[in-house]
């Protein structure tokens, strides 16, 4: 058996140079050693890798037409042996997805490692950040219940308030000028093969630039500790990696295991009872645009554009701002500061939405 | 000439335990957890709190000494004897206690007092300014309370950190060793403290773990959704029942049987007339 | 010092005397420069630190000490090191060219103990099972389920006998059929072909006795038998499932023909040519005095030789 394995190995070897492929992946020294603390990137992938498999699933039975989308959903969820385990698997994943995300940029926030000569990848990362973002939004219709609907109109509308191309923006996501069938086949062409096929691209990109500059290791230390606790990423990191991943896979599993999906009624253009609300991890933008500043039509603009647009483009501006090659986060104040403010601010934007729910029955 | 340990400061080296044990603990907390989740227990009251604290006991004295060696051998070049990981658990376990119950009468009393006065605040505010729309309010209000709350609880872990890092020094010095290895050596040696005396047997009994964890996964996950939607017409399988019939059963069971002899008998038969005729030959 | 590039195959000189010839240079994997020359001398490899080294020339290497320092400096461990081929630091090839020959690194301290790598390799396949293996069993269960559904075996009204004027010549009866596809209530056009059978076809086709008819479980379903002089043909081919029809044959007079493959049944259902493997599928088939047809749609596997039933 090993025989005939090394024969097949020793085949492809000799044509395409596996051994040394393999080599190149695996012996990446990582300076200062292997950490737990890199593992979000590799989470990040394994989530991904995941949302596809069960996403990929889920369309074996799944109909993108609205007559036929909150049926097949429920179908999914009451008929199909372990559909409602799959569909709760893949709708946690998406919040696993976002706290990753989170804790990614965090981590190469705080380390610096968006700094030269890493500014592409950080790049490139925002991008990717921004596709995680659209997934969620637009995977959040297709189950085509009221918290799907009402979420999606919400949501186009505040694109619609983008300065001249927000109606071109608005009717291309609705087909129409109005939510409807040409709408959920957008979102779910977008859902299930645009995204897929840019964060794909984007994300091999962001690997192929990372294994270009290198990793950036840690913020401190001198040059003798750094080489005594170097070693490469394969196997010490990678068994960090996978450990995460295991404990991701866990966790996920636990929370489609607690509190497994439920879909509202059928999506109707009244609300009735339901009081629309976001994913969660939209509710800090949601419930900012419920602030006076934020009324009128400029307020408007102000809060669910302006203001999140101006973040964006200032992050992808961060290296080049921030040029100082001090890495230590002990050393920044300000981007200290600044990730704290950003942080509480987004915490306590979301209890507070939470406590609001209060006020509206 | 003072112990090298004094020159690091206590709050900085109780950190540098404390967190990573608190890691190193947690995948094996998690297990537990998950596992008390599968068998309906809530891990965090009740029974299911009692137990996964207790089997933190072990994981965590196991957990804080490994990493407190590390630290000492990587930070201060010193090896330490004895147990550890016990002394500075139950160091940091009664200090936790203190300094939790502290925590919890001063982080309730400011919650209390803060909800108060935040509340006064936007009573007073809402004189001048009645029109103070809901979500500001909400957010104002939270803010009030939370930063002084947030602030108490962070005096607390420091003052928790600063005793604990207090209790490590006195570790180190009453029981450290300086080791002459090399900085390279030194990590070498923690390195392979991670590593099992035997790495085999680990490997394998982790497997029969998996293993095991996935079949009572499988026989734990229901086949069909354990909430079903109020409104969904649930298609109830019906299983065609059929009539039982005790004669017509036993009938039956005793035409088998009787089949069954009938081939015993045979094949007893052909048994004994080829053991005669291996005789015969 | 950093910008040393000595050339492989270049000669090594001491003080006091030519020595050997670069072999390989060992690169500093933090900051990307040659930190060490490897040189070979009378058949050993030694390890030459580049602070030893005076001045590199085009074709030589001028070291500061003499011959008998020089046997002083430490033999290579290969194993220690490995090529800048199998190992990916960014732009250390950039740094150091030295064509056509090997740039070596230095294996980090930790990798060096191969009982310890193997130890992780185990680990992560461990722990890649733990990921992998619970979801087999459940992923398994939700692709099988509309896989094997039980079978229909409801009676369909398909037609009316007046339809048939003449023994022993295929009739066409196309009819609806209405079902539960997933969460979607559909109608669906079906075709089956009857043959009132004159009394010799009906001997033919009966020639193994009554056609029985089973569920999946094995219990009989229903029985055809002679008293009925119609016999229904599934419209599905044998063959591999096509549409057949009823044609007239150059050589062989009316026939069922199927175009796909030119299977060729006669009007009793059996092969007359073509690669069928079985004769043509007889359907549970009642007919009501008033003359109404009503039929299972019993549906086989193609391309057995024996008949497998699927739906």
């Amino acid at each position: 058996m090993n025989a005939i394995f090394q024969k097949v190995y020793d085949f492809v070897d000799e044509r395409i140079g596996l051994k040394t492929l393999e080599a190149k992946l695996m012996n990446e020294p990582i300076k200062g050693g292997s950490r737990w603390a890199y593992v979000f990137g590799s989470c990040l992938l394994f989530i991904f890798i995941m949302q596809a498999i069960t996403g990929m699933l889920l369309m074996f039975y799944y109909i993108p037409s609205a007559d036929h989308a909150y049926a097949s959903t429920q179908f999914i969820i009451h008929e199909v042996d372990y559909g409602w385990f799959i569909l709760s698997y893949h709708f946690w994943g998406s919040s696993a997805m976002v706290v990753m995300v989170f804790a990614h940029m965090s981590q190469v926030f705080l380390w610096g490692a968006y700094k030269k000569p890493r500014e592409m990848i950080w790049l490139v990362g925002l991008v990717l950040f921004v596709i995680v973002m659209a997934f969620g939004f637009t995977g959040y219709l297709l189950p085509w219940d009221q918290r799907a609907y009402w979420a999606t109109t919400v949501g186009v509308e505040i694109m619609d308030k983008t300065p001249i191309v927000g109606d071109f923006l608005a009717r291309f996501l609705k087909g129409g000028p109005t939510p409807g069938q040409m709408t959920l086949s957008r979102f779910f062409v977008i859902h299930v093969m645009i995204l897929p096929a840019a964060l794909m691209g984007l994300a091999g990109l962001h690997l192929f630039f990372f294994r270009s500059a290198g990793p950036a290791g840690p913020f401190r230390g001198t040059t003798e500790e750094l080489k005594a606790k170097t070693d490469f990423f394969f196997p010490r990191q990678v068994w960090k990696d996978i450990v995460a991943m295991a404990a991701v896979f866990m966790i996920i599993c636990t929370l489609a295991f607690i509190e497994p999906v439920q879909l509202l009624e059928q999506a109707t253009p009244d609300p009735g009872e339901y009081h629309p609300e976001p994913e969660w991890y939209f509710l800090f933008l949601f419930q900012m645009l419920r602030w006076k500043i934020f009324s009128g039509e400029f307020g408007q603009f102000l809060g669910a554009i302006a203001i999140p647009g101006l973040f964006l483009l200032l992050l992808a501006a961060l290296p080049f701002i921030d040029r100082s090659p001090e890495r230590n986060i002990f050393k920044r104040p300000i981007a200290l500061l600044s990730w704290t403010v950003v942080m509480i601010g987004i915490v306590v934007l979301t209890v507070s939405a939470i406590l609001n729910r209060e006020f509206l029955d | 000439m003072a112990h090298p340990v004094e020159n690091l400061s206590s709050i900085k080296l109780a950190w540098a335990v404390a967190w990573s044990a608190f890691w190193t603990g947690f995948p094996f907390k998690l297990i537990v957890a998950l596992l008390l989740l599968a068998g309906q227990v809530h891990p965090w009251e009740g029974a299911g709190l009692v137990t996964l604290l207790v089997v933190s006991i072990p994981i965590d004295i196991w957990a804080v000494g490994l990493t407190a060696r590390t630290v000492f051998l990587e930070r201060l070049s010193m090896e330490i004897r004895g147990p550890v990981g016990v002394s500075l658990w139950w160091q940091g376990a009664v200090l936790g206690a203190l300094v939790l119950g502290g925590a919890y009468y001063a982080v309730g009393t400011t919650v209390a007092v803060g909800q108060k006065v935040a509340a006064a605040i936007i009573a007073l505010i809402k004189k001048f300014y009645p029109a103070l729309p809901i979500a500001e309010q909400i957010t104002l209000e939270l803010l009030l309370w939370t930063i002084p709350t947030a602030i108490v609880l962070l005096v607390f872990v420091l003052l928790w950190l600063h005793l604990f890092g207090w209790r490590v020094k006195r570790v180190v010095v009453a029981s450290g060793q300086t080791s002459s290895a090399s900085f390279v050596e030194r990590v070498r040696q923690w390195d392979y403290a991670r590593v099992p005396a035997d790495p085999t047997l680990v490997l394998v009994s982790f497997a029969g773990v998996i293993v095991t964890l996935t079949v009572v996964f499988w026989v734990l996950l229901p086949v069909t959704t354990p909430t079903p939607h109020p409104d969904y017409p649930l298609q109830q399988v019906q299983k065609a029942s059929k009539p039982v019939k005790p004669e017509e059963l036993i009938n039956k069971t005793e035409a088998t049987l009787k089949k069954a002899e009938a081939v015993l008998a045979a094949l007893e038969k052909e048994k004994s007339r080829e053991t005669t005729k291996g005789k015969s030959k | 010092m950093g910008s040393v590039q000595p050339k492989i195959k270049s000669k090594v000189r001491c003080v006091d005397g030519e020595v050997g010839e670069v072999a390989h240079v060992i690169a500093d994997p933090l900051s990307l420069d040659v930190s060490h020359i490897v040189v070979r001398a009378n058949g050993t490899e030694r390890q030459v630190p580049v602070s030893a080294i005076g001045a590199v020339r085009d074709d030589a290497v001028q070291l500061t000490c003499n011959v008998a320092q020089f046997s002083g400096f430490p033999e290579l461990e290969r194993e220690d090191y490995v090529s800048s081929k199998e190992v990916e630091i960014p732009h250390l090839e950039d740094r150091i060219r030295v064509e056509p020959g090997e740039v070596l690194v230095p294996l980090p301290v930790l990798e060096k103990n191969c009982a310890r790598r193997s130890f992780f390799a185990g680990f992560i396949k461990v722990i890649g099972a733990l990921i992998g293996l619970p979801l087999v069993w459940p992923v398994l269960r939700f692709i099988m389920k509309p896989m094997y559904v039980p079978y229909d075996n409801h009676w369909i009204k398909i037609g009316n006998i007046s339809k048939i004027k003449t023994d022993d010549v295929g009739v066409q009866y196309i009819f609806k059929k209405s079902f539960k596809d997933s969460v979607l209530e559909r109608e669906e056009d079906k075709n089956h072909w009857l043959v009132k059978a004159s009394p010799e076809t009906l001997k033919k086709i009966y020639r193994h006795g009554d056609i029985t008819f089973y569920d999946e479980k094995g219990a009989v379903v229903w029985v055809n038998n002679q008293t009925v002089p119609y016999v229904a043909f599934s419209g599905k081919c044998p063959h591999l499932g096509c549409g057949y029809k009823w044609r007239s044959h150059k050589t062989r007079g009316q026939v069922f023909l199927c175009p796909c493959h030119l299977s060729i049944y006669d009007a009793t259902g059996m092969v007359l040519d073509g690669p069928a493997p079985r004769s043509l599928d007889v359907l549970p088939i009642k007919v009501a005095a008033s003359g109404d047809i009503e039929i299972i749609d019993v549906e086989y596997k193609a391309g057995k030789k024996e008949q497998v039933r699927i739906a």
